[in-house]
């Protein structure tokens, strides 16, 4: 329902026959409540610009905790004026209220004068005259208070506290105390508000790629200067340009260790901002560090190229490879206890400790290729039955005649990765080393036992080079 | 300042420039006079980047140049990270800690194109904890060969290039892979072993140690050569088995073709 309507004395909760009988030419439209719980959601995330802790308060409110933050705008009252406006400019609707409760803010926020700026001094009596529905009750415990024909928030104030809990329950009491500010109210915020947060809001929208990293720089150097104050690093600093539009453009850099480092993370984020796209200019840009750990303070060496802890002088090299190239581009190879060549290497990040599943490594005593295919590549093999290496073979259109070989090394599936009856002992791999006349090294297979009626299957499954 | 102290001021600026403007950052031994004797300073210079090539399909699966490379940097290893940038994921680490590269040390790094491998492994070769860095690209021209030896001299770091096509892309007039700013150029094949462990009777006798028929085909102020050579677990990574001194009467080309 927007202003207009309600001019014309329409009401929510109006059934729709009633409404089209007053106004004729009254526009309908369904009501969609995931859309518009999904764009409480983009407004609340949008609201991050001014606290990074915002609350949803469905289905269409939002509470913004602002202790500590109105004096960036100079006074609650800018803040909540900068709030309305710009809300107003994209048409939405809105009545602010800055209040020290949110009971309080929630009451004057629907019920009282928009605009308003609670003092904590005159709470109660800013409050009392409003109705007591204002103070977020229950529907049966709004209408029975109705009934009882205690109208305000100040006549159910008045009355004895006992009365009210034997009678309406603990319910009443608490709002009421939540809202006068007698009981504190912990809301649940959106995100966890991360104190590892700093902020830079433009008097001029800024789009020209060399502004947005300047603007990466200046902010990280701020966030990084109070994790250096602290003693702390963190692991991934998330950083979001607040375009005028309302569109959140969103970087994220890890680290493999943490740091706090400015000039590494800028050097990390600046190189991806060229995707953004800036539309019609950045209002604002935030940066929140997450993974936050205890960092102790590094002494800096005089000599700086020489006696670097390997750890230390590989992360920034293993942030840029895998900030460039993704995840899983970078890693570290680790035994892991497993027949199957393939599962017998698991990737690790490079600079994770040595898991404790698979000590020892490889077996020596089982050589294996040093190119291993993805998939192996069939051969045609001439072999003696039924257990000897092939004697000749052909891959990729050359005849190789094989000069030694060693083998064969037994490798059965693991049949307990599979169900029941796919597992058989037909699934096995004879694996042959073999090496040919010019010197060339092979990893051969047999697939399946020596059967006497199927010519057995020979593939090619690596190089030892 | 004196004649003969001048002279040798001189002698040492000429020193400098013949190493390609870099300071000396020593050299890998192969305790070898035949094929230490190959190099202007005794031993395969590092701090500096080696192009690594193969003939035949080794171009495609490189092979027997990723085993000679992974040989090589092997005793480096435990000066610092080994790095290995490639755009196929198909180095198996058991078969590198069956060379003795302890594969522990190494990063391995997959790319999506040249331009990316180029990138990572010119930043590999100039990051501090690095002591050498492995790189599959199909060609390296003169500007990024620069650029490669430039990060080398910035910390030390010894480069290995290992000239590799995509599967599929030809192999026609790829050994005359480009490596103009390589320090030096390897071709590397595959070479019959010698006899491993043999029961009388039983099928063809088993594989020796690894062995490579190399040629050094540019070595900047060194002497070309060809060898054999063999893997070893002891101080020195490889031993010289036989020099060959006529590549062209030696090497088995037609047979090679067929391998």
């Amino acid at each position: 329902m927007n202003a207009a309507a309600a001019a014309l004395g329409l009401f929510v909760g109006q059934k729709a026959t009633d409404a089209t009988a007053l106004v004729p030419d009254l526009v309908l439209a369904d009501a969609e409540p995931e859309a518009d719980a999904a764009a409480l959601i983009a407004l609340a995330d949008w609201c991050a610009r001014f606290s990074p802790a915002v609350a949803l308060d469905p289905p269409d409110g939002l509470f913004l905790d602002i202790t500590g933050l109105a004096h960036l705008w100079g006074g609650e009252a800018a803040l909540a004026a900068d709030l309305t406006a710009r809300l107003a400019r994209n048409s939405l609707p809105v009545r602010t209220v800055v209040a020290p409760t949110p009971g309080a803010a929630w009451a004057l926020a629907r019920f009282g004068p928009h605009g308003t700026i609670l003092n904590p001094e005159d709470a109660a009596a800013r409050l009392s005259p409003l109705p007591a529905a204002a103070l977020r009750l229950a529907p049966e415990d709004a209408a029975q208070i109705a009934r009882l024909g205690l109208a305000t928030v100040g006549a159910l104030g008045a009355q004895p506290r006992d009365q009210l809990v034997r009678r309406f329950g603990a319910g009443v009491v608490l709002r009421l105390d939540q809202a006068l500010g007698r009981r504190r109210e912990a809301l649940t915020f959106r995100r966890p508000p991360t104190p590892w947060f700093a902020r830079l809001a433009f008097a001029e929208p800024i789009s020209t790629p060399e502004d947005l990293a300047r603007a990466a720089r200046d902010i990280a150097d701020r966030l990084c200067a109070r994790l250096e104050a602290e003693g702390r690093g963190g692991r991934r600093f998330d950083l979001a340009f607040h375009r005028l539009d309302g569109v959140i453009l969103r970087q994220s850099v890890g680290l493999a260790l943490p740091g706090r480092d400015a000039v590494a993370v800028a050097r990390l984020m600046i190189p991806r901002l060229d995707t953004l796209d800036p539309g019609f200019g950045i209002e604002a840009v935030t940066l929140a560090a997450a993974g936050v750990e205890v960092l102790s303070a590094r002494q800096v060496r005089l000599d700086e190229s020489r006696d670097i802890a390997p750890e230390e002088g590989i992360a920034p090299l293993v942030d840029r490879l895998v900030n460039r190239l993704g995840d899983d581009a970078v890693w570290r190879a680790e035994p892991h206890a497993s027949h199957d060549p393939e599962r017998a290497v698991r990737r690790r990040p490079p600079l994770s400790p040595p898991s404790v599943a698979a000590p020892g490594g490889w077996d020596p005593e089982r050589p294996r290729p040093l190119r291993l295919f993805r998939r192996p590549e069939p051969i045609e093999a001439v072999a003696p039955v039924p257990d000897d290496p092939p004697v000749f073979f052909r891959w990729r259109g050359a005849g190789h005649r094989v000069r030694r070989a060693e083998g064969p090394e037994r490798l059965a599936e693991e049949w307990w990765r599979r169900s029941f009856e796919e597992a058989g002992p037909g699934r096995v791999r004879d694996y042959y080393r073999v090496e040919d006349e010019a010197g060339g090294r092979f990893w051969l297979f047999r697939d399946g036992l020596y059967a006497a009626a199927d010519p057995p299957r020979w593939w090619l499954h690596g190089l030892f080079g | 300042m004196s004649r003969a102290a001048r002279l040798e001021a001189v002698r040492a600026r000429v020193a400098v420039l013949e190493a390609g403007g870099a300071p000396a950052r020593g050299v890998l031994s192969f305790g070898d006079v035949r094929l230490d004797g190959a190099f202007p300073a005794g031993g395969l210079p590092l701090g500096c980047w080696h192009a690594v090539g193969g003939e035949g399909l080794e171009i495609e699966t490189a092979a027997a140049p990723g085993a000679f490379a992974a040989a090589l940097a092997a005793p480096l290893a435990g000066r610092g990270a080994v790095v290995w940038v490639m755009r196929r994921g198909d180095l198996y680490a058991p078969g590198l800690a069956g060379l003795g590269f302890p594969a522990d040390r190494l990063i391995q790094v997959q790319v999506r194109d040249e331009a990316q491998a180029l990138a990572a492994l010119e930043d590999a070769l100039g990051a501090a904890g690095i002591a050498a860095a492995i790189g599959e690209v199909g060609s390296v021209d003169l500007t990024a060969g620069r650029r490669l030896q430039l990060a080398c001299e910035r910390r030390g770091a010894t480069g290995f290039v290992i000239h590799r096509r995509p599967f599929g892309a030809g192999t026609g007039a790829a050994a005359a892979a480009p490596g103009a700013a390589a320090a030096t150029r390897w071709i590397v094949g595959a070479a019959p072993s010698g006899p491993g462990f043999h029961a009388p009777g039983l099928g063809p006798p088993g594989l020796g140690p690894p062995r490579w028929r190399v040629e050094l085909t540019r070595c900047r102020s060194g002497r070309p050569g060809a060898w054999i050579l063999e893997k070893t677990d002891g101080a020195h990574p490889l031993r010289v088995v036989a020099e060959l001194g006529d590549r062209q009467l030696e090497t088995p080309q037609p047979l090679r073709r067929a391998g």
